[in-house]
């Protein structure tokens, strides 16, 4: 069907507005921090998954929460634990008696069933429960014994995890990187936000978000946002920084070819594009633009991305060898 | 050259923004197309020169000469990368776009705007116009001009200086080239002199032995190739002293015995009256002429008279007293003379046949040595340009036999080698100095060292030399060939005054007189003494009896 015979989801001016008071709503809680709101923002609108990495303490569940208050979406917490079990998180079937004394198994849903998860500090937990967010997290359903049970729609989550060089983590496995649409670092902040945190919470005053959009806007942002054209030139420059993450490619920089194991997956090209597209309408364009994708790289492929144990000794971090695939990729 | 896209199906912001749009593409085009104007002149400048830099280096290994067409081709290789890499970078619609979006900060605007402008839908109409909005406030001042490739034209400088140095400085392999190129020429040359003298020879009449004559002709001719094909002048001259050296040894070793023996034997015929003309034609070295003389003497025996054989018996028996360095005609002449003291005369007939017999064959051995002279010399002059190529013996100082005579009575011909060892002939009058070995025929005074061979007749003068010599009666109807003056420049020969004598050789008779109305208008002056002068006379008279 051609774009012309269609109406928009929504006036580009109204993706706008909506984005801007999602930020504008969350800015009452989080301070500063406005590349990681603007970064959780355009995975929400791709539909896509978040994981959130940083020190405890630097607001992760707090952004989540306020999220879910703002976009009036059913919001669950899982507090990750090493001896949390799959069917904590997925729900089980339970055995109840009904008021004639007839028992039967009744499916009890667990806390995925929810528009907005927060799985705080996943990397805390055994990879079997890991492994449980897999098919909620790529297929948005959960199969428990013999039935299959679709999530309620939009299904996001939102993970946060610490380092994983701290004691007690399980790091993330790759396949379930994968799934995540950005993976974010969260900053500590600067003095002047330390010393804007102190007053907000210390203070008496407590704020109150309001509800800026809800789950179908989130929809139909997401469907404006594919429309947005793509040039050839870009497309190309897009396909070139993903291949240049892979070391077995010759137009790979030196830093790839020397520190990565692994390259970004196909899933890296297709959250480059869409979420550039995303950012492209929150900058006010209607065209994906090559500053797009730079912007987007860094949270959406050094996930993605993996390094070698040559890295690990030399400190080099995936954000370099993605920064290194991009400089590589500009002016060509 | 692309062609330009000036009309894309629909362009951004209907009409007045489709006019904004092409305005700007049109600038940044233009713009582009002097920044690559300036980019690809310098790769011109730049490939000229460097393959100006490899023509000049190459030259030095493998020269050409002249050298300026590869310069030249190293020019037009600069403009022609120039002019091509200018055109073949000549921007399409969508690089321009392309560029204009980096430059000045469109963001893909333009270029998404030109990929779909095409494309119908609400989302592609508000990017259209978004791009025509930002080609409305573009400023094409942000287009920073591109800086002059100062690198290539740094190495253009660089390339085109050390061509220019290479270009200035001699070049060894050039002049060598050159130096082989005159070698070439000059041994073509030689060979072409051989050849001449070969074909000269050829033409010429037939002597007595045809089997030598064709080895004198087939030894020039081999010469002549081997001059041309020679690595070398100096394998060229060494071909050439070869051949001498052959020819020489097809000389007869006891013609100039036989010839005294002739001489001798003359003399004593020339005292009997009957046996007058031919002692005299033996005496003076004429041996036709010698010859016919016996034959005519041989059919007078029977008019004879008694004692007139006697008289002639005993003046034979006499001449083969004489004719000892020639067996055959004394043999001859004392066979004669015994048959006629035995009144046998037809026996003495052919006797007196056979002494004609010998004396045509000397005759005819003096004509092949004529020519094998004339092959000598005529090699050593064509070794003359190959020596003058070989430098160091072309200086070697030449002194011939026969310089021009001194004053005003000089006149000689020759020519010689260096360090006084020549051959040639010579013919002259007057005083001269010289070193040299050959043949010569003159009156007159001289003065020199050496060895030769001379003919001359009353000749006064001192000096010291060896060699045989003959002296040839007056009246001789031989012909002696003498090198025209057209040949004598630089080679030795040197002639004072000779009319007549063209380019080649030619036939002494044909010059003689020549020669004698010059001789005698050069002594004829007061301050030539008389007696001078008659001699002279006498000796131009002398020859042409």
């Amino acid at each position: 069907m051609r774009a012309a015979e269609v109406q928009p989801a929504m006036q580009p001016e109204r993706f706008q507005e909506l984005a801007l008071g999602i930020e504008r709503e969350l800015a009452k809680f989080i301070v500063g921090q406005r590349e990681l709101v603007r970064s959780v923002l355009i995975a929400l609108i791709a539909g896509g998954h978040v994981l959130l990495e940083g020190q405890p303490g630097l607001g992760k569940t707090v952004l989540v929460r306020s999220l879910s208050d703002v976009l009036e979406l059913g919001f669950a917490r899982v507090q990750f634990t090493p001896d949390l079990m799959p069917a904590d998180v997925t729900g089980t079937n339970i055995v109840t008696e009904d008021d004639s004394g007839r028992r039967r198994f009744e499916f009890q849903p667990g806390p995925l069933f929810t528009n907005l998860l927060l799985a705080d500090e996943i990397n805390r937990a055994t990879p079997k429960t890991q492994s449980a967010l897999l098919e909620a997290m790529q297929e948005r359903q959960v199969t428990v014994g013999d039935r299959t049970r679709p999530l309620p729609r939009p299904f996001f989550v939102l993970a946060t995890q610490n380092p994983i060089e701290l004691e007690g983590t399980y790091p993330l496995p790759e396949a379930q990187l994968d799934r995540f649409l950005f993976k974010l670092l969260v900053p500590f902040p600067s003095a002047e936000d330390l010393a804007e945190i102190a007053r907000r919470t210390t203070g008496v005053a407590d704020a109150e978000l309001l509800p800026v959009a809800s789950g179908d806007d989130l929809s139909a942002m997401s469907t404006l946002a594919r429309e947005v054209p793509v040039a050839e030139p870009v497309m190309e420059r897009a396909v070139r920084i993903l291949l240049a993450t892979h070391p077995d490619r010759t137009e790979a920089p030196e830093e790839v070819r020397r520190y990565v194991r692994w390259g970004a997956s196909p899933r890296g090209l297709q959250t480059l594009v869409l979420a550039g597209r995303i950012r492209a309408l929150l900058e006010g364009r209607f065209n994906l633009a090559l500053e797009d994708l730079e912007a987007v790289a860094a949270p959406a492929l050094r996930h993605r991305v993996f390094l070698n144990f040559e890295a690990d000794a030399a400190g080099v971090d995936s954000d370099r060898v993605v920064a290194a695939a991009l400089e590589s990729t500009r002016g060509n | 050259m692309k062609p330009v896209s000036t009309s894309p199906p629909q362009l951004p912001g209907g009409q007045g923004g489709q006019v904004v749009f092409l305005d700007l593409l049109g600038r940044v085009r233009l713009r582009l197309l002097r920044d690559r104007a300036v980019m690809w002149g310098a790769n011109g400048v730049a490939a000229g020169a460097l393959l100006a830099l490899v023509v000049e280096i190459v030259y030095r290994r493998w020269p050409l000469d002249p050298g300026w067409p590869g310069l030249a081709g190293a020019l037009a290789v600069g403009v022609a990368v120039a002019v091509a890499g200018w055109a073949l970078a000549w921007p399409s619609l969508p690089e321009v776009a392309r560029i204009a979006d980096l430059r000045l900060g469109g963001r893909e605007r333009l270029t998404t705007a030109l990929q779909f402008a095409g494309e119908g839908g609400w989302v592609y109409g508000r990017q259209r116009d978004d791009a025509a909005a930002f080609a409305r406030r573009a400023d094409l001042a942000a287009l920073d001009a591109v800086s002059p490739p100062l690198k290539v034209l740094g190495l253009a400088a660089v390339a085109g200086a050390g061509a220019l140095v290479l270009a200035l400085l001699p070049n060894p392999a050039v002049q060598q080239l050159r130096e082989r190129r005159a070698e070439v020429a000059a041994q073509a040359q030689a060979a072409g002199q051989v050849d001449q003298i070969a074909r000269q020879l050829g033409q010429a009449q037939a002597g007595a032995d045809p089997v030598k004559r064709q080895a004198l002709t087939q030894e020039l001719q081999k010469a002549a190739a081997a001059a041309r094909q020679a690595p070398s002048p100096q394998s060229a001259v060494g071909a050439l002293s070869q051949a001498q050296d052959n020819l020489r040894q097809l000389q007869d070793p006891n013609l100039a015995q036989k010839q005294d023996a002739a001489a001798g034997a003359g003399q004593q015929l020339a005292q009997n009256a009957n046996a007058a003309a031919a002692g005299k034609a033996l005496a003076s070295g004429d041996q036709k002429t010698a010859a016919g003389e016996l034959n005519k003497l041989a059919q007078s025996l029977p008019a004879m008279s008694d004692q007139q054989r006697q008289q002639l018996a005993q003046s034979l028996s006499q001449a083969a007293g004489a004719a000892g360095g020639d067996q055959k005609l004394q043999s001859s002449l004392s066979q004669a003379s015994q048959a006629l003291q035995q009144g046998n005369t037809q026996a003495a007939q052919q006797s007196l046949q056979g002494a004609a017999q010998e004396a045509q064959a000397v005759a005819a051995g003096e004509q092949f040595q004529g020519d094998v002279n004339q092959a000598v010399n005529g090699l050593q002059q064509a070794k003359q340009p190959l020596q003058g190529q070989q430098g160091q013996d072309g200086q070697a100082s030449q002194q011939g036999q026969g310089q021009q005579g001194q004053g005003q009575q000089g006149q000689g011909q020759g020519q010689g080698q260096g360090q006084g060892q020549g051959q040639g002939q010579g013919q002259g009058q007057g005083q001269g100095q010289g070193q040299g070995q050959g043949q010569g025929q003159g009156q007159g005074q001289g003065q020199g060292q050496g060895q030769g061979q001379g003919q001359g007749q009353s000749g006064q003068g001192n000096g010291s030399g060896t060699g045989g010599g003959t002296t040839r009666p007056a009246g001789s109807t031989e012909k002696v060939y003498v090198p025209s003056q057209a040949q004598d420049t630089g080679n030795g020969l040197n002639q004072g005054s000779q009319p007549g004598v063209q380019n080649g050789l030619v036939p002494y008779q044909d010059v003689l007189a020549d020669y004698k109305a010059s001789a005698l208008n050069q002594v004829n002056r007061a301050d030539i003494p008389q007696q001078q002068q008659q001699l002279v006379q006498q000796y131009f008279s002398d020859l042409g009896q």
